[in-house]
């Protein structure tokens, strides 16, 4: 699994052999290409290149944007608590609603409940998150002066009140602190986001979930525990969830690392400060060290996160022996 | 005024593909209080849908039941509510053993979690009392080192002792009529006496009644004081098993009987079977009986006593004194 | 070569009564007889776009700049965008961008994803080592971030958003078709050809491939969907399609400066978005109900 990993770099660095001479910048002479060429060592062979890019990556150097000039990795992880924030929400959202959900329609399979739910799961599949974030801001922002149209706290806020820097996460430090203001403004400005973000991944889970379900339902030891008298809703929730742990924790994960790349079509909409919108400026700009940076880093992480599902899948009894 | 346990007029269908097909056309069983009833059939002729139908376990949409009652100790089981199935009678009154020993048993749970979990729903019991029990229940199917046992998961055991937790769970709750499903069907012969013997002896100590499916005569013959014949969902033959053995009345018996070699030096007869086209109505057996007659495909014998009148066939060439 | 369309013909008989069977199921639930009508409809004004819409040049290159930004009315059914074209009939075109893009990407990623699963499938040994390396090499990035990533690169244009697309979705129909591969490997048909001396390139192309392709079909089926949403949300990133192309994405990004007065330009193009996507997803749903026969209703 580590060894993918590795490799993963390997990917990611061959494909930008084309922007190679694209690094100078549109405008520049080519002088100023030829100098940046040396510069960044462009000139050596390729395998050289790739050795030094994984020493660098061993040690957290991801380049520097050309954009700004400031280390990838920093901006990176100035970004990442926002966006972080985000996911967390939608991941929550993901196992304590998506996940009963489906168990319900698995159930209640061919009922109201069950169509329903299973509407609502393709639905949100479908939507276009950025379009549907669009709306929901048009809606219920704009028009409705609901909730508000975007970035994480309220600029009075900004510009009157001090905001806690404990571990970059606004909720929490404002729970630290004992801000409450403040954390009722973030949260409050969470919300449209989180909903957005959040649709997908429910749909997934619940869909997924339900599948899963059905056909641990359909099996004899199901039938075998009804015979014994034990009730149904305990046969529901505790014994046919557990087996279903493994089909449930792949999707889970699945859905983190789509949540994770839809966080980059969202967050420029509702200006949140993120990794998202980060990539977004990036990718307008073409500034290809800060995608390539922000690319391995979702991929590791989605590496990471598929091999803590195949751990808990590892936990079923019949593999480990 | 019905027997302890007794099945009258059973319709029973499966809604499939190509339609609705009938499975199941009892016209009566009947079985008394600590009596063994052993009933045989091939396979597909109806015996698990039976075995379902009487706990309330058929599949939803695909089983109809459309007519019949199904009376034990006093109550048409048929006419009662689900709830009331799974609270008042699964497993407290009656109880099944499956016919895979290793799809009956949840894969992901250990053994000892299965059967407390059943004692504990039945008799309230927790904790170590709890474990004392189910290590009882161990002992009492002939399995050593209960202590053991209890940690270990379904696919560390051999066939012949999954079945044997599986018949102890189906005691631990304490039920006064026990369904075995083909318990045999797919273990080695020479486990299959072990189980039976068991069987046996359980039914004797604990003056339970028993329902004993099989698709094989002779497994019937040797505990069964009743035996039962079950051709396409319907009963065609049924009396003391002496009798039944010895003497055959219903040509579908017979040809079972006499496949039975009696000893080694017997050649091998095969019987010539001329099939017939099918009688949509009248005797189910008529394609293969080498007795038909127009009658035959008109319409459909009933049980009528032979001689002694426990001893009951349905067929129009039965000599009646 | 001839030969081998021959066989996969017959082999795929069986396959055929199946279909025909799914197909009268498919019809039986009414969300999915909608779903396949519409589809059939997008089909038909993909293919007559230039007909049906009212203004078909506003989807080209005509620009009408007098009528900028009005609301839906009689004339715009659903009002124009900044240049004064017809969104309405931007978004005809618009179908058709989507749904041609969406196949060819599609079948671009399984025209390298089939064969390569059927080889290391087929093959086993190191060939199978070295393809689910690079299969799962590949896998190990979030679906849509390797496409983002790519078109990044290769610069921003529909055709590369469909060759990014092509380049990070192979890897799944690879997987399963290397699954059905190996199982049908071990079947008796095939230990008896190869007993018989057959070479191995005729065993895999002709008697494993035919018989690996039905989850592989569902499959793709149910991607085209995603596809669309993954076009639209590359070009709704600037790196797929480039204006004036109209593309859904492209159209909803573009709308963004001008929504808050113009509600109509980000609305519509959004819903057909999502009720292409939906319909596709739906069906995708339906064929694997009744394809796997496990969750059959009876």
């Amino acid at each position: 699994m580590f060894g993918v990993a590795l490799v993963t770099f390997f990917v990611a660095r061959v494909i930008p052999s084309d922007p190679a001479a694209k690094w100078a910048g549109p405008r520049a002479t080519p002088e100023q290409i030829a100098k940046a060429r040396l510069e960044l060592g462009l000139d050596k062979p390729l395998v050289v290149q790739f050795g030094k890019y994984l020493m660098d990556l061993i040690h957290g150097n991801l380049g520097y944007s050309l954009r700004t000039r400031r280390p990838v990795a920093l901006e990176l992880m100035e970004s990442l608590p926002a966006t972080i924030e985000l996911v967390l929400l939608s991941t929550f959202a993901a196992v304590f609603v998506g996940i009963p959900l489906g168990v319900i329609s698995a159930k209640q399979k061919d009922h109201l409940v069950d169509h329903l739910s299973r509407l609502f799961s393709i639905g949100a599949v479908s939507l276009p998150t950025f379009w549907i974030g669009l709306i929901l801001q048009l809606v219920f922002a704009r028009t409705l002066h609901w909730f508000p149209m975007g970035g994480q706290l309220s600029t009075e806020i900004k510009l009157t009140m001090e905001i806690p820097h404990v571990t970059g996460f606004l909720i929490l430090d404002s729970l630290i602190t004992g801000n409450f203001v403040i954390f009722f403004d973030a949260l409050w400005h969470l919300i449209l986001p989180g909903i957005t973000i959040g649709l997908y991944p429910v749909g997934l889970v619940a869909r997924m979930t339900r599948s899963a379900l059905l056909e641990i339902l359909n099996e004899d030891y199901i039938t075998a525990a009804r015979s014994y008298g034990l009730r149904d809703r305990i046969i529901l929730w505790s014994y046919a969830l557990k087996n279903s742990i493994g089909p449930t924790s792949t999707v889970v994960a699945l859905s983190i690392g789509y949540t994770l790349v839809n966080t980059f079509l969202t967050e420029t909409i509702f200006t949140w400060p993120g990794i998202g919108s980060y990539v977004a400026t990036a990718v307008i700009g073409l500034d290809y060290p800060a995608i390539m940076g922000v690319t391995i880093f979702s991929a590791f992480s989605y590496v990471i996160l598929n091999l803590i599902a195949d751990i808990i899948i590892a936990l079923d009894p019949r593999v480990r022996t | 005024m019905t027997a302890y346990f007794e099945i009258r007029d059973l319709a029973v269908s499966f809604r499939t593909f190509e339609g609705i097909r009938p499975v199941l056309n009892i016209e009566r069983l009947a079985i008394e209080r600590g009596e063994t009833y052993g009933l045989v059939g091939e396979s597909g002729a109806g015996k698990t849908v039976l075995a379902l139908t009487i706990l309330g376990l058929l599949p939803k949409p695909a089983g109809i039941i459309h007519s019949g009652e199904i009376w034990f100790d006093g109550d048409d089981l048929l006419k009662k509510s689900e709830p009331e199935l799974a609270s008042a009678y699964r497993g407290k009154r009656l109880a099944m053993i499956f016919q895979d020993p290793m799809s009956t048993l949840n894969p992901v749970f250990t053994v000892g979690q299965q059967i407390e979990r059943v004692i504990e729903h039945h008799q309230g019991l927790k904790g170590s009392a709890r474990t004392r029990r189910a290590m009882e229940l161990l002992d009492m199917v002939k399995l050593p080192d209960a202590k053991n046992l209890l940690r270990k998961y379904p696919h560390e055991l051999s066939g012949g002792q999954r079945q044997r937790v599986i018949i102890a769970i189906a005691l631990s709750c304490g039920a006064e009529f026990l369904i075995a499903d083909e318990p045999t069907r797919n273990l080695d012969v020479t486990i299959q006496a072990g189980i039976l013997k068991l069987i046996d002896e359980l039914q004797r100590n604990l003056r339970i009644s028993v329902l004993f499916i099989a698709n094989n005569v002779s497994l019937v013959n040797v505990f069964c004081k009743n035996v039962g014949i079950l051709y396409r969902g319907k009963l065609v033959e049924e009396g003391p098993s002496a009798l039944v053995t010895r003497h055959p009345q219903h040509p579908y018996t017979q040809t079972l009987i006499s496949a039975i070699p009696r000893d080694k030096s017997e050649k091998l007869r095969f019987a010539n079977i001329e099939i017939k086209p099918e009688a949509p109505q009248g005797c189910p057996f008529y394609s293969r009986c080498p007795m038909g007659v127009e009658r035959c495909t008109q319409e459909e014998p009933m049980l009528e006593p032979v001689g002694n009148l426990q001893h009951r066939a349905a067929c129009f060439f039965v000599k009646r004194d | 070569m001839i030969n081998w369309f021959a066989d996969t013909y017959k082999s795929l008989q069986p396959t055929w009564r199946e279909f025909k069977l799914s197909f009268y199921l498919l019809n039986r639930n009414a969300l999915q007889r909608i779903s396949l009508i519409i589809i059939v409809l997008l089909v038909l004004v993909a293919i007559f776009a230039p007909w049906i819409a009212p203004y078909p040049s506003h989807a080209i290159s005509e620009t009408n700049p007098q009528d900028k930004l009005l609301p839906p009315s009689s004339r715009y059914l659903m009002g124009t965008d900044e240049l004064g074209r017809d969104l309405f009939s931007r978004i005809i075109f618009g179908t058709r961008i989507s749904l041609q893009t969406a196949l060819i990407a599609v079948g671009l990623a399984l025209l390298i994803g089939v064969p390569l699963g059927a080889i290391a499938g087929g093959l086993g040994g190191w060939a199978d080592e070295i393809i689910m390396r690079i299969t799962d090499i590949f896998l190990s990035f979030p679906p849509l971030l390797l496409a983002i990533a790519i078109a990044a690169f290769l610069g921003p244009s529909l055709s590369n958003a469909m060759l990014a697309i092509a380049i990070s979705w192979w890897p799944w129909y690879t997987r399963i078709i290397r699954g059905q591969a190996v199982s049908i490997r071990e079947r008796q048909f095939v230990r008896a050809a190869l007993a018989i001396g057959t070479p191995m390139s005729r065993i895999i192309f002709r008697h494993i491939l035919p018989n690996t392709l039905a989850p592989v079909i569902v499959q793709a089926s149910m991607d085209i969907g995603g596809v669309i949403l993954t076009i639209a949300a590359l070009s709704f990133l600037g790196l797929g399609a480039q204006p004036p192309t109209p593309e859904w994405g492209l159209l909803i990004s573009t709308s963004r400066t001008y929504f808050l007065n113009a509600w109509w330009y980000s609305t519509f193009p959004g819903i057909a978005i999502f009720i292409t996507v939906l319909v596709f997803n739906l069906i995708g749903d339906g064929i694997r109900e009744v394809l796997d026969p496990r969750t059959r209703k009876f």
